[in-house]
């Protein structure tokens, strides 16, 4: 039933999952919550679609990157400086996001729903790989963005737990005023968080529109930013971790996409991932552990 | 006579509401362990606060090795060679000791930290100065002592040569104490200057060379700690006579009106009380001590039925209450003053009346079907705040514009109005000024006379001490030592509270 | 000094509300609109034609609803973003209540109807809130989750279950539409044209302003009411403003926290009720979706009062309205009221941030002139 094709698409659902959860570790690492990943994805697959139809597909995902980060500074401004709630924030950005991207859509392409198609960065075939059974189908006509973001779960978890800037950022995460009073600046780690985050939920959405669809089209994330935020939880704020769950949900997608069995009717298929998702959060949580200071906002002394 | 390495001058900073630092001149010599005294409220805190960065003066001046100096912020201070360990640690529980000593001070080879040039860095100055600590445990596994030594080697890792200490013995048992103080002596000896804070005439007596007492925002004098005595520090802290005691009458305790039969309380493996046993007499005042984190505060929550126990009972007057939820617990006449005022006293949101009627908005007389009878709640309210001299201009204020010791006034006032049988009391003044103090050990000594059993919980052993009639010694979950309070010391508890007795090692084993 | 506070806790809101238009003028101009031009047509439209106040008044209807929702749970401590599945599945027990029980008189069918809406919305309400309970899942993740699985849940009820396949259409034009069967007379709630004619007001025809305004109205003054003055209301916001301290005090926070979401989900059962039984008479597959996450605008912007509610889903009333006015004169697209939305929702909490900022530095300043005063005359 789960053949290798399945699995290849397993893997392509995964991608937009895993990037948004590698950012969501980022920003609530540094303390913030952010819900309003999935406006991130949104505006990411939008402008990356107008990037992309104008100037080709990496400018594409250059602008889809952009604007998620652009979207993120928002939330940073917010959270960081205006310490307002981060979840009302986050859905905040998610309704301006949706009513943005339906706006631009209507202004620039004369509709609300689609843009026009647009070109995919060329797949790749990953040498050896590609040629052995069984894998094969997962390593031939990859785009590219999979394998940048495999590499960006290394990296990830490299920088966090190698890096001056992995460490301050887990700092400002677990106990901000203690590392206020080391002279790490709280403000800007927060900042990076949150902006990293949108940069990657920018991504994440860009992928969603450049390579895996060639459009953009509304409502394309479904929800996917929330359940990135399973997946992070699922993973214990852990890259790896979040990896193993985005894979978890990406099947679930996968088998979304195709009524696998004739009698069920589609419209359940398509619930799976979000009753996953609730299961995950209803049922799993409690035995990972959160940074010790997320979704509260630092104010200095005086 | 050696320079002085901190000069201020007429140091001053005003808060809404109170001077706290009124023209102070200090003057601190190198390699001395200088001690600043006073009552909460005196200044203490502020004058620290200023000399690290963390506040700017609004008037006066201060010199760094003779040079007027600005010291901007907590960075610039270390910059400069001053160091501050605060008296709630300010430390990432999940960090290993390394990564917070060499958080916001990291060292990097090729773009990576370098943990291992930290490592033998904090093991040279462990060594040289005696430390004992194992820089790849995570902080949250160390002991409270041990967690200070982290907070003193980020300081010396950063090379200062000034150490502020904010009240370092608040949270340690006495010899935890003596143990900090051989630390403080070889630093003071290789040349460092300590900043010694606190409010515990014994221990300045101690350790100081000399003493600066600060008494309402002010300095009152600087004396050699071996010209002077406690009485003479305590007349200048307070500035009149003082009694150490507190006057409370003798008295015939009652029936038992709380009870508790081996209690115990599993956390998944771990035993957070094991089979607790003690009873408390009307017209009693039982104390618990303890290192906190030694299962009192679990004790307590289970007792009020905030938690539900795993094998044991709770008996009040002799009525079977154990795994009952807090209403019913409550209903059976038990008052309860949580330790953590902002996080279980009150809701900081709400008015001064809604706060004083919380838990017993229900009764009879407050209702009228559905609803609350605001009026007859209101007229109540204005004569709590009458009998208990809560400050405040309206009853219709929010809590949160309250001081500290007025809030917990609302809390004692609303605990005490329900006409409660068993009273129980953690930490009941902690964070108070010295009138606020008075004022709540007054009421519940009042409470003893009246007849009520009261179960007090504090970390603070002088206070345990002087209001208890027996003493019950909390480690590692277990009671380990139940004494009366007359026949017992300071130091005494301070071993049980460390668990050196067999007794209390084999409670340990069971822990861990 | 408390009218003066009275005075800034207006003044957040009304700041916001300047910011979003703002912030709105920013996009008009982008694309080539005079903003002021546009805001002048919207005030026009609305407000110098009587169907234009009457579907103003309709459209703040379900909002009203919604907004109590949110603003309920809010007011004890729990984010509702799933008014939105909650309506949904609201709508769908309604509707089916609606077509499926034959020959009742209308007093019990159409109260049926809304109770079976308001019985969707606490079934959808339930697990969110008992996972939260039980085993501590963030109500703001399960709730989404269950909005996407409403959405695909009455999907599948209207084309795959209760698909209406016996449609009268005008012969020869037209494809039948996706919905469900029509709702019978008996469950229609009945438009407020008469009531007003009572009144001597002409309420044209095409506006569909129907008694769940007043309904509506109502509630939110029951829930002023039960908040401030009943005991219950009582341990609703002391559980909402600091559960570990209500729950030391003997209030059962588990018991109030399950009761006020389920509350707030009953209300959210309400939503789509308005234009379900008061306009449509039918669920199809293009029902109103996003009153939910309006409702969390029109909750924040009333700073979680029940009466302010009221206000505000008439004044998000107001902008859609308008909406429809400059798009059909100006050529603004309606999304443009999404966008306020949005831009009003984050710039009431920073707002509120900003003047409880200023309202502390006045105090301090304040008290530290006292301070000094006090000073100059004691030295």
């Amino acid at each position: 039933m789960i053949g290798g094709e399945m699995l290849a698409s397993a893997i392509r659902m995964t991608i937009p999952i895993l990037l948004t959860a590698l950012g969501a570790i980022h920003a609530e690492r540094s303390g913030i919550v952010n819900i309003g990943l999935e406006g991130m994805m949104i505006v990411g697959s939008f402008w990356a679609a107008f990037g992309a139809y104008h100037y080709g597909p990496l400018a594409g995902l250059l602008f889809g990157i952009m604007a998620g980060g652009a979207l993120a500074l928002v939330h940073a401004a917010a959270t960081v400086t205006f310490r307002v709630d981060h979840i009302v924030s986050g859905v905040a950005l998610n309704i301006i996001a949706y009513g943005t991207t339906r706006f631009a859509s209507l202004s620039i392409f004369d509709r609300a729903t689609t843009s026009p198609h647009v070109q995919s960065l060329p797949a790749i075939d990953i040498p050896v790989l590609d040629r052995l059974p069984l894998i094969a189908p997962l390593a031939s006509n990859v785009s590219p963005v999979v394998i940048l973001t495999f590499a960006l779960v290394f990296l990830t978890r490299w920088v966090l737990s190698e890096t001056t800037f992995g460490l301050r950022l887990r700092a400002v995460g677990e106990n901000p005023q203690a590392a206020d009073t080391l002279g790490v600046n709280v403000f800007a780690m927060r900042y990076a968080g949150v902006i990293i985050s949108g940069l990657f939920a920018g991504l994440a959405g860009a992928y969603l529109a450049v390579e895996h669809t060639g459009m953009y089209v509304e409502g394309m994330t479904q929800g996917k930013g929330f359940i990135a935020l399973a997946a992070m939880i699922f993973g214990n704020w852990g890259p790896i971790g979040a990896m193993g769950a985005s894979l978890l949900f990406g099947l679930s997608e996968a088998l979304a996409l195709r009524q696998v069995v004739e009698f069920i009717p589609y419209e359940f298929f398509k619930m799976l991932p979000y009753v996953l998702t609730i299961i995950v959060v209803g049922g799993i949580v409690q035995r990972s552990r959160p940074p010790a200071a997320v979704g509260t906002s630092y104010e200095r002394g005086e | 006579m050696p320079s002085p390495v901190i000069e201020t001058i007429g140091l001053t900073k005003a808060f809404p509401g109170v001077v706290a630092n009124d023209r102070i001149d200090l003057e601190i010599r190198a390699g001395e362990i200088h001690a600043i005294v006073g009552e909460n409220g005196a200044g203490k805190s502020t004058l620290m606060r200023i000399l690290c960065g963390l506040y700017q003066p609004d008037l006066g001046e201060i010199r760094l090795r003779g040079v007027p100096t600005v010291i901007r912020d907590p960075r610039h201070a270390i910059k400069l060679g001053i160091g501050m360990v605060h008296q709630h640690f300010m430390l990432v529980d999940r960090f290993t000791v390394t990564e917070n000593v060499i958080l916001g001070a990291e060292g990097t080879r090729w773009g990576r930290l370098d943990r291992r040039a930290a490592r033998r860095r904090i093991l040279e100055i462990c060594d040289r100065y005696g430390f004992d600590l194992d820089p790849d445990l995570a902080v949250e596994e160390l002991s409270v002592g041990q967690q200070q030594r982290v907070e003193i080697v980020k300081v010396l890792y950063r090379g200062a040569d000034i150490i502020i200490m904010d009240e370092p013995t608040a949270v340690l048992v006495p010899q935890e104490v003596q143990e900090l103080f051989d630390n403080l002596r070889r630093l003071a000896k290789s040349g460092k200057t300590i900043i010694f804070i606190s409010h515990k005439l014994d221990e300045v007596l101690d350790i100081a060379d000399r003493i600066t007492v600060l008494r309402g925002g002010r300095k009152v004098g600087t004396v050699k700690a071996q010209e002077t005595d406690r009485r003479g520090l305590a007349e200048m802290m307070v500035g009149r006579p003082v009694l150490f005691s507190v006057d409370k009458e003798e008295r015939a305790p009652g029936e038992p009106l709380l009870k508790v039969e081996g209690l115990s309380l599993k956390s998944g493996e771990r035993y957070l009380l094991r089979d607790v046993s003690l009873e408390v007499r009307g017209g009693e005042i039982y104390g618990i001590a303890g290192v906190e984190g030694n299962g009192q505060t679990e004790l307590v929550e289970v007792i009020m039925g905030l938690r539900r126990p795993t094998t044991g009972r709770i008996l009040l007057a002799a009525q079977d209450v154990t795994g009952l939820p807090v209403g019913r617990v409550r209903g059976h006449g038990v008052s309860f003053v949580p330790e953590d005022r902002h996080r279980r006293g009150l809701i900081l949101n709400m008015t001064v009346w809604e706060n004083l009627f919380l838990g017993r908005h229900r009764a009879r007389r407050l209702t009228a079907g559905p609803l609350l009878r605001r009026i007859v709640m209101l007229g109540e309210a204005d004569e709590l705040v009458q009998e208990y001299d809560i400050r405040v201009g309206s009853t219709g204020q929010p809590v949160s514009s309250l001081s500290g010791g007025n809030q917990q006034k609302v809390i004692l006032a609303r605990e005490l109005a329900g006409q409660p049988r068993v009273i129980i009391a953690s930490q009941p003044t902690r964070g108070l000024d010295v009138g606020a103090i008075e004022f709540v050990r007054q009421r519940l000594i009042a409470a003893r006379a009246a007849g009520l059993a009261v179960l007090i919980v504090s970390a603070d052993l002088e206070e345990v001490l002087a209001l208890s009639d027996r003493i019950g010694v909390m480690y590692g979950g277990r009671l380990v030592k139940e004494v009366a309070a007359s026949e017992t010391t300071a130091q005494e508890l301070g071993m049980y509270m460390l668990g050196s007795t067999t007794g209390a090692k084999e409670a340990r084993d069971h822990v861990l | 000094m408390s009218y003066r506070r009275r005075l800034l806790e207006l003044a957040a809101p009304l700041l916001a509300l300047l910011f979003a238009l703002l912030v709105g003028g920013i996009f008009l101009l982008a694309i080539g609109k005079d903003p002021l031009q546009v805001y002048l047509t919207m005030f026009r439209f609305n407000l110098s034609r009587l169907d234009s106040i009457g579907s103003i008044l309709y459209k703040s209807t379900p909002l009203i609803f919604s907004g109590l929702a949110v603003a309920v749970g809010f007011r004890v401590g729990l984010f509702n973003i799933g008014v939105e599945g909650q309506y949904f599945i609201g709508a769908l027990l309604a509707s089916i209540v609606g077509f499926s029980l034959h020959g009742l008189p209308v007093w019990i069918h159409l109260p049926l109807v809304v109770l079976a809406g308001m019985l969707g919305g606490m079934l959808w309400a339930w697990l969110p809130i008992v996972l939260k309970l039980r085993r501590g899942a963030h109500e703001v993740i399960t709730t989404i989750m269950m909005n996407h699985i409403a959405y695909a849940l009455v999907l599948f009820f209207i084309t795959s279950v209760f698909l209406d396949t016996e449609q009268e259409m005008v012969k020869g034009l037209g494809s039948p539409q996706v919905r469900m069967p029509k709702l019978l007379e008996t469950a229609r709630m009945p438009t407020m044209h008469g009531f007003l004619e009572t009144l001597g007001i002409e309420l044209p025809r095409h506006v569909y302003l129907n008694w769940f305004f007043p309904l509506g109205i109502l509630l939110a003054v029951a829930l002023f009411v039960m908040l401030w003055r009943a005991a219950y209301g009582y341990e609703l916001r002391a559980v909402g403003g600091n559960p570990a301290a209500a729950e030391t005090a003997g209030i059962n926070t588990q018991r109030t926290m399950l009761s006020a979401f389920l509350l707030s989900g009953a209300l959210a059962g309400l939503v789509g009720l308005s234009d379900l039984l008061g306009y449509f008479g039918y669920l199809d597959i293009d029902f109103p979706k996003g009153y939910g996450f309006t409702g969390i605008a029109v909750a924040l912007l009333a700073r979680n009062s029940m009466l302010g509610v009221i206000l505000t889903a008439i004044l998000f009333g107001f902008l859609r309205r308008g909406a429809e006015g400059v798009q059909a004169f100006e050529g603004v697209p309606m999304d443009t009221i999404v966008i306020l939305e949005g831009v009003i929702i984050l710039s009431i909490v920073v707002a509120v941030q900003i003047v409880n900022w200023y309202v502390r530095r006045q105090e301090k300043l304040m008290k530290r002139r006292q301070v000094t005063m006090e000073r100059a005359g004691g030295d």
